[in-house]
């Protein structure tokens, strides 16, 4: 198995910015997340190796050093929550607790119905918002546990 | 060169390379996990601290494997200041390292006791639990990790990169969730994967084959040289008293091996510690071997090259210089061709140490004037003599167990080995110590010779085959001792 | 407050200023024009930057035109350079450079041309934060359009100078913010800091002199170089020059990003920017700036924020990111929630980093759960002397000493209230979640 030819032309353009290849690297995990089901499987890690001319172990040093890779299969939705200060002062504990009841996702994990995952994360840079929700790569802010409710509940 | 002052004293110190090297070189003590000398220095584990005073700046506590050492500087290893940081450290690390000397093979002889004890850290002011972790992954034949001992040194990690340049490992995730790992738990493979449990300062890394084996203060250890190929690194045989060879490891030599050794010859040791060794003498009596005093053994040799012109000594090429040397005089005194065997390259030669020629005297015998030949000629030419003298370590293996047993009764062989011969041909073996049980010098490819040293004491009735070679000589009519026989 | 001439912000406020067509028509682009076709060299750059007194906005306050200053003369080191932007903006209650980016993204690739000409780099890169897809988006956007307009890459408005702009992204990591760790990431490896010295101008990226600077650091390079340096170093304070944004959050009425001078005091931020604490409430606890410096209790909100009061005040000035607790607020929770941070975000290098922020963490835990234990005080503060100062490869492990021991000097009587009464009085109610891996 290998790259799927989109990714791997998109690369080829990508490397040429750096003078050493492998500094795409983080870039190309990205796209892969993106691309190839939201998470980073050993298979991409693999191919990613082939294609930097790394150990797949190199890889998979690099993709675990970095929260936002997920090294696991996650739901259809992904909503990482900030429960640092400035959003743990303006109630984040509250947001989180009705993210999970309404998705049925257990903090940290995935739904049953694998349509979602909930995470907890550090500072997203939306303090002066507080509290937020990146819901699958959106920022949502000022938010009140009916907001959350409403944005989660009207997700298909 | 540049010239410091460490603890009082001016010494020389090598601005290219770290302070803890000259520190070293000095002998100065001065701990270190993340350090080694063989691997890129990464300063990450900060028990190295050492007082630096530059100029007029005052003192400052600097990891020495990350300074280099300037013109004037003033360094102080002992300074209070110094062993507070390095007991802070301890204290950091022990924090979450188990309490695992009572059943971990690194006690005795790990960096991480031996500097808690240096410095005093007797007592950890943690409340916290220890976080649990896998504490028997195997990494495949040869590694167990126990995650909950590693202290991250990251040593192992930079090993496979640097040295047989192949990455194998990583540390994965990070912070306080740092694990070293394989990718997908898959095996470690290639042959210097053993030197990482050296490497490890303490209990993480262990090798499977020497889990439990013995306590490391029971082992008698002595310098002494591989011989299970050309390159003849340098190691330290490490013998249980009264008992086995339990560990080869490698010794630091710049020349030859670096810090390293390879797997291949790191668990050869089945061949020091073999059953069924050929014990004294034995001389065959119609068609039995009959056990018998060494002297009369030794008679009966002397005997056979006595009556025949035209001898032959087939020498294992696993003889020492020693060994070669005596068995050269003795051939020419009794007019005797003289060769070793020299069997093919096998496939074991890697980019990195070994040879993959499985002769570890070779130069030496060479140099010598011996010649080497194949194990198929020389069983030709063993057949075709009359009488045979095949001396030294598996000479017989290496000849061909099948070839040898198969020579006709017309060839009068002799035999000095470690184990009994099986041959038609046979009229006398005699039992020799093996590469662990007697001392001499093998000479390596690049002509850089190496001591083996009597580390294991030789099983009751064997003797090292120069003993037996200057009993001959004695026992020979050119002596006047041999008169009286 | 006193009234005070804006300029940071002015133009982030106009609709449709990330593109260029607006950005132009608002008079950007003109500080570049006056660098590569107003005759000014390099160095005069370098000059200028040091006379208008600007002090990086990264969080470490250094001298910007010093640093610039200490890139290799390039007679006798003629390797290749690097500018790299950091926008990795991860200090706790910092999100200011995200306001620059989504809404001044040209305004941030003028600074750093201005900024890569005065170091003769040939290439920037700007770390974005992986969070930061907006920001990266208006930003790449913005490279596209400058690069079609002759604004990026061979001979700049017809100059002899040529630079080329990249975007790239992070992934989540706090220390790739900083400097070396930065600088790793970029190369494709794990976010580890590298040792310094050598500093980045020796050896950066691939081994090349490189220089460093947060986003709002170069921003202000096109104003300076347009209105002169005297322009700048006559705003502010003795040592604390132009002005700056200021990020406050917390427990406030109007939390914000404000442009301000230096030489308004926190009380002034508070009160006429943020509506004051909220809900009618004390103020009792602050971060002026971000959570990697000490706390303060309510009664300094007299502070000037600025670098040396700020100093003199026994914290510090970091990314002025201001965090405001009312009186309602658990100060063990507080320290809980920033322990963990600092757990999470640690490398894992250093012994007493990585051993440290979890053992603080687990400490700040058990107090802030009712499990407190009689010596936990004592041991934070042992802790946290044997994690800083300069102990280990970066301050990673300073930022998480310096709160904590803070803590332990302003709020000792609260965490020994908790761990006597085996409960944290203070403490919000727990709303109950599915809790798998939660704190």
């Amino acid at each position: 198995m290998s790259l799927p030819q989109k990714l791997t032309a998109e690369f080829d353009e990508l490397v040429k910015n750096y003078p050493e290849r492998r500094a795409a690297l983080i870039v190309a995990l990205h796209r892969c997340q993106e691309e190839l089901g939201g998470w980073i499987s050993p298979q991409t890690m693999e191919d990613l190796g082939t294609y930097f001319g790394l150990e797949p172990v190199e890889v998979f040093g690099v993709a675990s050093f970095y929260p936002m890779f997920n090294l696991r299969p996650v739901g259809k939705h992904v909503v990482s929550i900030c429960h640092n200060i400035s959003c743990d002062l303006r109630g984040a504990q509250d947001i989180i607790a009705k993210a999970c009841e309404v998705t049925g996702a257990p903090l940290g994990g995935t739904s049953k119905d694998g349509k979602w995952t909930v995470k907890h994360v550090e500072c997203q840079g939306a303090c002066a918002n507080a509290p937020m929700i990146d819901l699958d790569g959106v920022y949502h802010e000022d938010l009140t546990i009916e907001k959350v409710a409403k944005i989660l509940g009207a997700v298909r | 060169m540049v010239k410091i002052t460490v603890n009082g004293r001016v010494v020389d110190a090598d601005p290219t390379k770290p302070l803890i090297r000259a520190c070293h070189d000095n002998d100065v003590d001065v701990p270190m996990y993340c350090y080694h000398p063989g691997l890129s220095p990464v300063g990450s584990c900060r028990i190295c601290q050492v007082e630096v005073k530059q100029g007029e700046a005052p003192g400052r506590v600097m990891v020495a494997c990350r300074t280099q050492p300037v013109e004037g500087m003033i360094v102080d290893t002992e300074s209070p200041k110094a062993h507070d940081t390095r007991r802070e450290c301890l204290e950091f690390l022990l924090k979450n390292h188990p309490l695992d000397c009572p059943i971990c093979d690194k006690a005795g002889e790990c960096d991480l006791q031996d500097y808690a004890y240096d410095e005093g850290q007797a007592e950890g002011r943690s409340n916290e639990p220890r976080r649990p972790m896998e504490k028997r992954k195997s990494l495949g034949d040869v590694i167990v990790l126990d995650e909950e001992r590693c202290i991250l040194c990251s040593r192992c990690v930079r090993f496979f990169e640097e040295v047989p340049k192949k990455a194998q490992l990583t540390v994965s995730d990070l912070g306080s969730r740092s694990i070293i790992s394989t990718f997908m738990d898959r095996p470690l493979t290639g042959n210097y994967q053993g030197n990482i449990a050296d490497l490890c300062p303490v209990g993480a890394l262990t090798l499977k084959k020497f889990r439990f084996q013995a306590r490391v203060w029971n082992l008698v250890k002595m310098a002494s040289t591989c011989v299970e190929c050309s390159r003849g690194c340098s190691i330290q045989v490490e013998v249980l008293r009264g008992s086995d060879v339990k560990r080869f490891r490698p010794r630091a030599n710049e020349k030859v091996n670096g810090h390293w050794m390879c797997d291949y010859g790191r668990f050869a040791i089945g061949h020091a510690n073999a059953d069924g060794r050929l014990e004294g003498a034995r001389i065959m009596e119609g068609v039995t071997l009959l056990q018998s005093p060494i002297e009369d053994g030794l008679c009966a040799v002397r005997d056979a090259l006595m009556s025949s012109k035209g001898a032959l000594f087939v020498l294992s090429p696993y003889c020492t210089v020693e060994e070669g040397q005596a068995l050269l005089e003795l051939a020419r005194r009794h007019r005797a061709e003289i060769a070793f065997v020299s069997p093919a390259a096998n496939a074991l030669k890697d980019d990195l140490l070994h040879t993959g020629d499985p002769c570890p005297n070779r130069r030496g015998l060479s140099e010598l004037g011996i010649a080497g030949d194949t194990p198929l000629n020389l069983t030709k030419r063993i057949a075709a003599a009359k009488v045979a003298v095949v001396a030294g370590e598996r000479v017989v293996e290496i000849l061909g167990a099948a070839e040898v047993k198969a020579l006709p009764a017309t060839v009068a062989l002799y035999a000095f080995e470690c184990h009994p011969v099986e041959a038609r041909a046979l009229r006398c073996e005699i039992g020799i110590a093996n590469h662990v049980e007697r001392a001499g010098t093998v000479v390596n490819l690049d002509g850089i010779r190496g001591p083996l040293a009597a580390v294991k004491p030789a099983p009751r009735g064997v003797r090292a085959l120069s003993r037996h070679l200057e009993d001959l000589a004695r026992l020979s009519p050119l002596s006047k001792e041999s008169a009286s026989r | 407050m006193k009234a005070f001439e804006t300029y940071l912000l002015d133009r982030a406020k106009v609709e449709g200023n990330h593109q260029l067509a607006t950005y132009e028509k608002l008079g950007g682009y003109k500080g570049l024009e006056k660098v590569l076709k107003g005759g000014m060299t390099p160095a005069t750059v370098v000059d200028e930057m040091k006379k208008s007194g600007l002090r990086g906005r990264g969080g470490a306050g250094f001298s910007t035109g010093m640093k610039w200053s200490f890139m290799p003369d390039i007679t006798k080191d003629p390797r290749v350079r690097y500018l790299a932007i950091n926008a990795d903006e991860s200090e706790p209650g910092t999100c200011k450079d995200r306001v620059l980016m989504e809404k001044d993204p040209h305004g941030v690739i003028e600074g750093a041309l201005i900024a890569a000409y005065a170091i003769r780099a040939s290439a920037v890169y700007v770390y974005v934060r992986g969070e930061y897809r907006l920001s990266h988006d208006r930003m790449a956007a913005a490279v596209k359009e400058a690069r079609a307009a002759n604004l990026v890459g061979k001979n700049i408005l017809g100059s002899d100078y040529s630079c080329e702009v990249h975007m790239h992204k992070g992934a989540g990591a706090y220390i790739c913010g900083e400097e070396t760790g930065l600088m790793e990431s970029l190369e494709g490896k794990r976010g580890h800091p590298r040792q310094k010295p050598p500093f980045p101008a020796q050896s950066g990226l691939w081994s090349s002199p490189t220089t460093v600077n947060n986003v709002e650091t170069v921003f202000n390079a096109p104003y300076i170089i347009e209105r002169g340096a005297a322009w700048h170093a006559a705003i502010g304070t003795q040592n604390s020059k132009g002005n700056f944004l200021v990020g406050i959050s917390g427990h406030v009425n109007k939390p914000g990003v404000y442009e301000l001078p230096f030489g308004v005091t926190a009380q002034e931020i508070l009160e006429e920017k943020a509506g004051g604490v909220w809900k009618d409430r004390k103020l009792k606890a602050w971060f002026p700036g971000g959570s990697s410096c000490s706390l303060l209790k309510g009664s300094d909100v007299d502070v000037v924020l600025d670098h040396d009061s700020l100093r003199a005040r026994g914290s510090s000035l970091g990314t002025a990111a201001m965090v405001m607790m009312d009186d309602h607020t658990s100060m063990a929770r507080v320290m809980e929630v920033i322990a963990r941070f600092y757990e999470h975000e640690s490398c894992g290098q250093c012994s007493q980093c990585r051993e440290g922020t979890q053992w603080l963490s687990q400490i700040f835990h058990r107090i802030a759960h009712g499990h407190g234990l009689e010596d936990d005080v004592a041991t934070l503060e042992a802790l946290a002397k044997g994690m800083a100062p300069g102990k280990t490869i970066c301050a990673l492990s300073d930022a998480a000493a310096i709160p904590t021991l803070s803590a332990v000097k302003l709020f000792k009587d609260e965490l020994i209230e908790c761990i006597r009464q085996k409960r944290d009085p203070l403490a919000a109610p727990a709303p109950k979640y599915a809790t798998v891996g939660a704190h």
